[in-house]
Formats: structure tokens, C-alpha cells, sequence
């Protein structure tokens, strides 16, 4: 008996700890693909571009669920349609899915004892916006 | 006056002159067992302040950095650091490969910088310190988000902390004015390295405020932003150097995380007794290849929630987020980790701070109220010891004079019994200044590096007393002074 209780505790604990996760997985099942199923922080940034401007944010409630990724950026933004507007939202600020693998971070950090050092100076600056010619 | 006295006062110059070039060594031998404590103590206390504060051929300094490195690799490090400062502080890098992945060249514009930082508040830090420079007035329209950025961390309650830029040669302003305007607060990054290894941290910086420097004296980056954040345990006040202890057992995550990929170790795993050897003999083997504490990529960050990892990095951590970037001149070496990027130099002062509870170790001691600096520590620490190996030195001539009355002992047991005396001596002087010297820094928390010289040069005295050296100074000098040995007729001594 005791045996059974401490089974039955055991399984509610389970199924509390995977709820968010069934829940996450379930929904949107109607998107096949990558997919962004909800807001994660309490505002959504849209950008125009995958490193353009912020066009504006939306709060979580306001912010549709369910849309089918479009495009993955190489920086991770990724893209969807609100309103009929192609946007950029920034994948840390949204719950989403991707279908294929997930890209591998990996770093090799065992890098420290090396005693080289650079002998010279980034050349920073090569990438700077150009201020826009008014017309 | 008489008319004798001019050549009786040339004859006693001329006395003295001959006694200071052509001394009586029989006369020096004898008086020399009738040196005064006084004057034992005296002399080794001139020898110990000459190598003190003179420093000679760098000797001082190098001893004290080289030991204390040596401590850092071989003891404080691997076993009396503890991790308490580890587990809550994390490094947020741009590095090489998050500018690849990412396939966002250096410099990035603002935009970027704010999702970054976003992406860090996502995962509710406890509080984050920005260690880029915003110094120059880009052209760039997305400031306005970083702005924006900075009203959100406001708004989560998360601290966030900008630096300043120093010694900017065309007055520019230390964070750009739209930046400073916000009233985020803005720290002074300097750190302090000695022939390019960070081994202190310095306690008070530059203090900026909305419309760029400000006057006074501030807090430095570091204990500023533990101060802040640690009210529980109060930063004791900071009157020196910070004395870096750099932690030797890296960040458990880091282990794994580089082993997943790089075909090198964080450290090598050896023996206690190799590890000695390497410390002392090949010091590039010994030291560790990995960052102390967590190194979390900010590609990582900006991917989102999926990562497993980062819920035990980020939140409640404090996060410096940094650069680890080829040719940005922003490294340094650490005494453990060879070269690095400084943003671990701020985090592993802060982990001091965390780990010490504020009281971190520094190169000054407060005693009943006053400071002492350095050197002034070093010879109070000191005289305790001259003290007693003076009175034991003369204990030991008292003993010889005595036992020379008795029979003679045969040569080899005088041998083996002055090897004995000799390494009893050395070893003797040796535990003595090391007890004082941990007695210095658990009671007022003075750094190894300050109080170590003191060990060497114990053992030096102590050399200098077993070979008699200022017994054999008094002997000399007051036989020239026209002193005579027992027994000897001023007649005779002339």
C-alpha cells in the first residue's frame, strides 16, 4: 500500500514536471515546420530585418501564437507573418520549435594557457552603418 | 692643553687607522663573543629594512610575485579557494565563434548589444555589468533600443552596470551622453597589472555620473557592484590593492562543456608531487587552460530557451557580459590560466569579494585603527622574529662558551652536530615567519605576496647567524673602537 503511494506521488510529480512540455509539444500541432508557439518575455520585439531596426514591440497577450516560421536567419532571428507583415523576432524572446536539429553551440575553451599573444590591433569599424546622404 | 697633546691625538689616529686596515684577528675573534644582544638585534633588523625597502635588484618585488603565484597554483588555489564565488557569477562571452555562427562581424551596432542583453534578462540574472565601452558617438539609429534596454532592466528590477572610458585623449565622454543620460551607473574598469599578469585589483576608481566624470574618489568595478548587491555581508573599507586569489578548480560546467569538443583539457590531471615539480620547473605546464568561472557564448543566449545548460548559469548569477576578440588588445595573463580576456580579471575579483564575504586580501594590514601599507607590514612582522632568533643566538654563543670550558668532542659528532644545529636553525627562522605570516593574513587579511619576503629573508638571517656575521661585525668594530679582549693589557693591545 505504501508501496502504491509513494508510486502514485511519484507519477503526479511526473506528470506536473512534463505539463509545460506536453503542453508546448501539443500545441500548434496543426504547424508542420519550424514554429514559433508563443510570447516568452513580457514584450516581443519585431525587427524589419534579421539585424534591422526594431519596428516596434508587442506585449505577450497581445502577441498572436502559433506561426509558422518563414525563414531562420544565420543569427538565429527568426521570421514570421502578424497582421500580414513579414517580421524578424529574436528566438530568445519567444517559445518556438524547430523540426529539424538543433544547432550545436560548441566551444573550445581550452585556450587560456597559451601564452601568444596578438601583436596587433583590430581594425574595428569595417562594418559601422553608414550614415544615410540626405537628400 | 699641552704642547704633547697634537701628537699624542696623531698617535691615536694613527692607532685607530692601523686597527681599521690591519685588524688583530686574534683580538676581533675574542671580542667577538661579547656581542651584545642589542647589537645582534640591530644588525639583522638593518639587514631585513634594506631588502624591504630598497628593494635591491627587484629582489622584493619578483619574490613576492613569484610566490605568489607558486601559492596560487599549488595551495591557495586547488585547496583552500573555495567555490562559494563560483557558483554565482557567470561570463557572458562574444567571441570568435558567436561572430561566425552568428555571421555578425565585429563591431556589432546597438541593436544587437540590447538583444544580447535582453536575451541575458530573459533568464532573470541577479544583476549584469556591461563590460563593453560605448565611448565613441557612432552614426547608428538602433541606439535607441540599448537605450530602451536599459528601461527594462529598470523596470525588472535586474542592476545593470555600464563602464566608463578612461583617459580618453580628446575629452570625449566616458559612455556616450544618451547612454549616461538614463542614470545607468557607470563603473571604472582599470585593473592592475604587474609585467602583464593580474595579480591585484584596485579598490577605488573614477567616479562618473550622468554628465561624464565626476570628482572624488569612487569604488572600483568590482567591490561597487558587490557592495551593491551583497548588503548581508557589508565590504569592509578598502584602503590598498586587492590581492587577487585566482581559483585553480574550474567551473564544473566549463570541464564539460570543453570537453564535449576541444581536444585539450581545462587542466591536466596529476599527481600532487608532479604538480610541484611543473609548478616550480615548467610553469606553463601547470597552470589551467580554461576560465575560473562559467563561460556562457552569447549565441547561446540569443538562440533562446532550449539550452539545458543556461537555467543553472544565468539566473540569480551575476553576469558580466564581455568580449573575448582577437586583436582587441583586452587580455591579460592570470598567474593560473595563462592569457584571457580581462572580463574574467572583473569576475574573479568579484568572486573574491563573494567568497570572502567583503573582506577580500590586500596589500595593506589596519592595526588598532592605522594602516599600514606594504612595506611598513612587512617589517612589523619582522621584528617579532629578529627578536627571537637574536635571543636565541645568544643563547647558543652562552652555550658554546660553556661547552668550549669542557672537554672537546671528537670532529665527526662536532660535525654532525653543527649539520644539525645549522638545519634546526634554518628550519627553526623558516616556520617562524611563516606562523607570523599566517597569523597576518587570518587576522587581518594581508596577502601572501606581502608577507612571504619576510620567510626568505628570515632564512637569511637565520644563515647570517650561524656563520656569526654580526658577531664577528662587533668584534671588528669594537676592536677598532680600541676595545681588548679579556685578560689583554692596554700595553699589550698596542
Amino acid at each position: 500500500m505504501r508501496r502504491m503511494i509513494l508510486q502514485a506521488a511519484l507519477g503526479c510529480a511526473f506528470a506536473l514536471a512534463a505539463a509545460p512540455a506536453y503542453a508546448a509539444s501539443v500545441e500548434c500541432s496543426s504547424l508542420s515546420g519550424d514554429a514559433v508557439l508563443s510570447a516568452r518575455t513580457p514584450q516581443v520585439d519585431l525587427y524589419d530585418a534579421p539585424n534591422g531596426k526594431r519596428l516596434k514591440s508587442l506585449d505577450d497577450d497581445k502577441f498572436p501564437k502559433c506561426l509558422a516560421v518563414t525563414q531562420r536567419a544565420p543569427n538565429m532571428m527568426l521570421q514570421v507573418t502578424i497582421d500580414g507583415a513579414a517580421v524578424w523576432v529574436p528566438p530568445h524572446m519567444v517559445n518556438y520549435r524547430l523540426a529539424g536539429k538543433k544547432p550545436a553551440i560548441c566551444r573550445n575553451l581550452a585556450m587560456g594557457g597559451n601564452n601568444a599573444t596578438v601583436g596587433a590591433t583590430r581594425a574595428l569599424g569595417e562594418d559601422c552603418p553608414q550614415k544615410k546622404a540626405t537628400p | 692643553m699641552t704642547s704633547s697633546d697634537p701628537s699624542r691625538t696623531r698617535g691615536r689616529v694613527a692607532r685607530f687607522w692601523e686597527r681599521v686596515r690591519r685588524p688583530n684577528r686574534e683580538h676581533v675573534e675574542k671580542l667577538k663573543e661579547r656581542v651584545p644582544f642589542w647589537f645582534v638585534a640591530l644588525v639583522l633588523f638593518g639587514f631585513a629594512l634594506l631588502q624591504i625597502v630598497l628593494n635591491p635588484f627587484g629582489f622584493s618585488d619578483l619574490t613576492q610575485r613569484y610566490t605568489q603565484d607558486i601559492s596560487n597554483l599549488l595551495i591557495t588555489g586547488p585547496y583552500l579557494y573555495p567555490a562559494t564565488g563560483r557558483g554565482q557569477v557567470t561570463v557572458a562571452v562574444v567571441d570568435e565563434a558567436t561572430l561566425h555562427d552568428l555571421q555578425m562581424p565585429w563591431p556589432w551596432n546597438y541593436s544587437a548589444h540590447a538583444r544580447a542583453l535582453d536575451a541575458l534578462l530573459a533568464y532573470k540574472p541577479k544583476a549584469v555589468v556591461v563590460d563593453f565601452l560605448f565611448v565613441d558617438s557612432r552614426p547608428d539609429d538602433s541606439l535607441s533600443e540599448l537605450v530602451e534596454e536599459i528601461a527594462r532592466y529598470k523596470k525588472a528590477g535586474v542592476p545593470l552596470y555600464f563602464e566608463g572610458g578612461i583617459d580618453l585623449p580628446f575629452g570625449e565622454a566616458p559612455l556616450r551622453p544618451e547612454l549616461a543620460r538614463t542614470g545607468v551607473p557607470i563603473l571604472d574598469p582599470s585593473i592592475e597589472t604587474y609585467d602583464g599578469v593580474v595579480r591585484q585589483y584596485p579598490s577605488s576608481g573614477r567616479c562618473f555620473g550622468r554628465a561624464g566624470l565626476a570628482p572624488g574618489q569612487c569604488l572600483s568595478l568590482a567591490p561597487q557592484v558587490y557592495k551593491d548587491i551583497y548588503p548581508a555581508h557589508p565590504l569592509e573599507p578598502l584602503n590598498g590593492e586587492i590581492e587577487l586569489v585566482w581559483g585553480t578548480r574550474t567551473a564544473p560546467f566549463n570541464v564539460t562543456y570543453n570537453s564535449r569538443t576541444s581536444p585539450l583539457p581545462c587542466n591536466d590531471d596529476t599527481s600532487f608531487w608532479l604538480r610541484i615539480y611543473r609548478a616550480f620547473f615548467d610553469k606553463k605546464t601547470a597552470v589551467g587552460r580554461c576560465p575560473y568561472n562559467n563561460y556562457v557564448p552569447v549565441e547561446a543566449l540569443m538562440a533562446g530557451g532550449y539550452d539545458d545548460d543556461l537555467p543553472n548559469l544565468i539566473p540569480g548569477h551575476i553576469v558580466f557580459y564581455g568580449g573575448a576578440l582577437q586583436g582587441a588588445q583586452d587580455k591579460s595573463f592570470s598567474p593560473v590560466n595563462g592569457n584571457q580576456p580581462n572580463v574574467f580579471v572583473h569576475a574573479m575579483a568579484l568572486d573574491n569579494l563573494i567568497t570572502f564575504e567583503g573582506r577580500p586580501e590586500q596589500n595593506v594590514m589596519t592595526l588598532f585603527g592605522t594602516i599600514f601599507s606594504n612595506e611598513p607590514a612587512q617589517v612589523l612582522a619582522i621584528v617579532p622574529i629578529i627578536l627571537i632568533l637574536s635571543f636565541l643566538h645568544m643563547r647558543r654563543i652562552r652555550a658554546r662558551r660553556r661547552r668550549s670550558a669542557r672537554k672537546e668532542r671528537s670532529a665527526v659528532v662536532e660535525w654532525f652536530l653543527d649539520k644539525g644545529v645549522e638545519n634546526l636553525w634554518h628550519w627553526l627562522a623558516f616556520f617562524l615567519a611563516l606562523g607570523v605570516g599566517l597569523l597576518l593574513a587570518r587576522l587581518v587579511g594581508l596577502s601572501v605576496a606581502n608577507w612571504v619576503e619576510d620567510v626568505f629573508i628570515s632564512v637569511e638571517l637565520a644563515a647570517m647567524l650561524l656563520i656569526g656575521v654580526p658577531d664577528s661585525f662587533w668584534g671588528y668594530l669594537h676592536h677598532v673602537a680600541g676595545g681588548r679582549p679579556d685578560g689583554i693589557t692596554k700595553e699589550a693591545a698596542s
